[in-house]
């Protein structure tokens, strides 16, 4: 080791700002974002449509599998606003009911899956062997197409909620993953992190105070984009009859009823493609108004 | 003395032939030559079930490519001359000779000989093809083929089915039987030859120049594979597919109100909707739950809902004109909440213990989804909680044959409008010896067993009630509605027939474009 000859006592370097230095602008947080402009209409669309989930039991006058004697198929009208479907069901009641599924979905295996996802990325990727080994696994999730996926492991749990659950959950461990991976690579170079390092630090402990805290940010926009694309997977697998069981409703399966009865019964699909229409619409506007906020 | 059913010279035979075509049509107009047919069919081929009447693209290749050596005109169970000439059946009935056609090659251009009726019996009777009148077959123990153009078959006891089987038994190739079995090849004799097959995806066929009947118009056919329903419908609609096996009714009946489009309705062909039960479940092992459960059946709302009227609500299989029909054993389970939930009630008295019961359907055809959800709706109102388990036709059909179903199916069968005796030993559903429901009891067999083994037409009724009797006492197979098969297509499209067996015929077809 060699001894470095100090010429000139060492001063402390002054921390913060100094008389003369301009007033620091704060931009706007993600928490700004959401009260304006189009991060707030998202978020009135999705609290609008997450009311109807949650009010749905109070709100809907049939309940979701209840048969209506001669109501065949019978298009709107004051008794069933949205119409009945061909087996005498109110279509209102079961959107309504529909939409509790999606909201399972969206609010659950999301965060699921996002939260596997970090976990995942962030002890695996500070060091190289466990990076390569967990790369190449999410290598391997993002090799499926949601769909593929979906029938993949539909073939071993059976069709319904829960499958549609666990492909999310996933779909969206890579996705997460691979984000924190870039913050973690990021950020450990920074100078703070070599700073806590040299006093000590422990990679747990950099990752928890360093890591994770300077990652929340994109985490949270990828975490809107990931739910609207959740409505879309669920309404996907539903379609192909490999999501929600009947005579259980979910968007999907809806959609699914109203178009083979498209010619019959136009009216069938309108009022879940709207409802789906809005969840989407608003998360993507709440993503965008995110990453807006966060570029700025 | 010999009784002579129908004898008939070779040119009259040509023309009955002829005749009995003629009368499945559905139009006529000036009759073209050329075009390929394009058809959507619900389901693959699967080699291995080629003789299972279990699909409907395996019908329309079996129709296709294949001939009988007789026919069933729709309306009736009168054999008509098909590679079969003529044919006499000992008094006795142990003993049926049938002279051949002497003109027909198969599409390999080797001439058909009796030794090939001997191989296709044979063929049926092998338990690996798992064909529904395996027994049949197999009750022929002897075959005369010393000419080439006559056959002489000894059976094992009177056979009042024969003619049943002799109109449901393609003649094969045995030259290309392992082709066949590989999916390579369908070797028969039929107005088309087998082209190409390109697993769920494509099937095709083309005229057979030589067919003996005469070349037929069409230059061919194009079956695409398509699952969806709905599917097919947008493709006919889109001019993408000239004629649909596989709709809705509801989409039927839609079809039929436009003029672009011809709806055929089969009568004649019939096939029998029900709910099917293995009774060696715990809560289905006792008659009074499957009882309560034919009680719940609304049949009714099912004809008027679910088929658009396209069908015959009953408690037995027999079409109005089958010889066991019986009208007032036909109304034995009317539409009863009440007393099916009685029935619940006592049994759970009894200590029987009924949890939640899967109920199988195929998810493909949204019939079945539809009168599951029906049937599940009115069995909750009696006490019986069932779950939905909607699977792929393939494997409904497999559980159908191996009697593998764990509680409750929906799904249909047809041979009722056959002669009766063909359900109650053949079809997989009824068969005595052994059925999808593994319902075992020696009566019923008895009575199976009764009407089967008579010459055909001399059935004495009262069996034909007796197992009547039988099939209510044990309920083990629920029936819903007899269903008319329906197609659609395009006005461009002529002359569709239809088999007694439901096999869709296009050697009068043809198309105006």
């Amino acid at each position: 080791m060699t001894d470095i000859a100090v010429a000139e006592p060492l001063v402390p370097v002054p921390v913060g700002p100094v008389p003369g230095d301009p007033a620091p602008t704060r931009r706007p947080g993600l928490l700004h974002a959401l009260r304006h402009g189009r991060g707030l209409a998202g978020l009135v669309l999705v609290g609008a449509v997450v009311l109807l989930g949650v009010l749905g039991p109070l709100l809907a006058p049939y309940g979701a599998t209840e048969q209506v004697t001669g109501a065949n198929l019978v298009g709107p009208s004051t008794g069933h606003w949205l119409g009945t479907d061909e087996l005498n069901r109110d279509i209102l009641s079961r959107t309504l009911y529909g939409i509790r599924a999606d909201l399972v979905v969206v609010f659950a295996a999301v965060p699921v899956g996002a939260a596997l996802g970090v976990l995942l990325g962030l002890v695996t990727s500070w060091w190289s062997v466990t990076d390569v080994v967990a790369q190449r696994a999410f290598d391997l999730l993002l090799a499926f197409p949601a769909l593929i996926l979906g029938i993949l492991l539909t073939a071993f749990f059976g069709p319904g909620l829960l499958t549609v659950g666990i492909v999310i959950v996933a779909l969206e461990i890579p996705v997460f993953g691979r984000l924190v991976r870039t913050a973690v690579r990021t950020v450990r170079e920074m100078p703070f992190v070599e700073a806590s390092q040299v006093v000590g630090a422990g990679p747990l402990w950099v990752l928890r105070k360093h890591v994770l805290p300077n990652s929340l940010e994109p985490l949270t926009v990828q975490l809107a984009v990931s739910m609207s694309v959740a409505v879309f997977i669920e309404g996907a697998m539903s379609f192909l009859g490999l999501g929600v069981r009947p005579p259980n409703p979910s968007l999907g399966s809806l959609i699914k009823d109203g178009v083979r009865l498209l010619h019959d019964a136009p009216f069938f699909a309108v009022g879940p493609l709207a409802v789906v229409v809005a969840l989407v619409l608003g998360l993507l506007l709440i993503s965008q108004s995110l990453s807006e906020a966060r570029r700025a | 003395m010999a009784a002579a059913l129908i004898a008939t010279s070779t040119l009259v035979a040509a023309a009955a032939c002829s005749s009995a075509v003629d009368e499945l049509k559905t139009s006529s107009g000036e009759r073209q030559e050329g075009g390929t047919l394009r058809v959507g069919a619900l389901n693959d081929i699967i080699p291995a079930r080629i003789f299972t009447n279990s699909s409907d693209s395996i019908n329309l290749l079996i129709g296709s490519v294949y001939d009988s050596l007789i026919d069933y005109p729709l309306d009736e169970l009168e054999p008509q001359p098909s590679l079969a000439t003529s044919w006499e059946l000992s008094e006795d009935g142990t003993r049926l000779s049938l002279q051949l056609r002497d003109d027909v090659t198969f599409h390999s251009g080797r001439p058909f000989t009796s030794k090939d009726v001997e191989f296709s019996i044979k063929t049926w009777a092998d338990p690996v093809w798992t064909v529904q009148l395996q027994r049949t077959a197999a009750a022929i123990t002897g075959f005369d083929t010393s000419d080439e153009h006559a056959i002489t078959l000894t059976f094992a006891h009177p056979l009042s089915n024969v003619f049943d089987l002799l109109d449901m038994l393609p003649i094969i190739d045995a030259e290309s039987i392992d082709q066949l079995r590989e999916g390579k090849a369908f070797v028969g004799t039929g107005p088309f030859t087998f082209d190409s097959w390109s697993p769920g995806a494509k099937i095709s066929f083309k005229r057979n120049d030589d067919y003996w009947r005469g070349k037929p118009a069409l230059d061919g056919i194009d079956v695409s594979v398509i699952p969806d329903p709905q599917a097919q419908v947008s493709q006919l609609r889109a001019h993408q597919l000239d004629l649909i096996l596989g709709a809705s009714y509801r989409d039927f009946e839609s079809l039929g109100k436009e003029d672009r489009f011809h709806v055929n309705q089969w009568n004649g062909a019939e096939g029998q909707v029900y709910v099917g039960t293995n009774v060696t479940n715990p809560a289905l092992s006792d008659v009074r739950v499957r009882r309560a459960i034919a009680y719940a059946l609304d049949r009714r709302r099912v004809v008027d809902e679910v088929f658009r009227g396209a069908a015959i609500p009953i408690s037995l299989p027999w079409p109005d004109y089958s010889p066991a029909y019986d009208e007032e054993a036909d109304a034995t389970y009317e539409f009863d909440l009440d007393q099916a939930k009685a029935l619940v009630d006592e049994a759970k008295a009894d200590g029987v213990a009924i949890p939640k019961l899967p109920l199988t359907y195929p998810s493909e055809n949204p019939i079945y989804g539809a009168i599951a959800q029906i049937v599940q709706a009115d069995l909750a109102k009696v006490g019986i909680e069932v779950e939905l388990d909607p699977q792929e036709q393939a494997s409904v059909i497999q559980q159908l044959i191996g009697a593998k179903f764990p509680a409750l199916w929906i799904l249909s069968h047809g041979y009722a409008h056959y002669t009766p005796s063909t359900l109650a030993v053949s079809a997989y559903p009824f068969n005595a010896d052994h059925n999808a429901s593994l319902y075992v009891d020696p009566e019923y067999k008895e009575a199976a067993e009764g009407v089967w083994q008579q010459k055909p037409g001399a059935v004495d009724p009262a069996d034909y009630a007796a197992l009547n009797e039988q099939l209510l006492e044990g309920s083990f197979l629920l029936e819903i509605a007899i269903t008319l098969p329906q197609d659609a297509s395009s006005t461009e499209v002529h002359d569709v027939g239809q088999t007694k067996r439901g096999e869709p015929l296009f050697y009068d077809s043809y198309l105006t474009r």
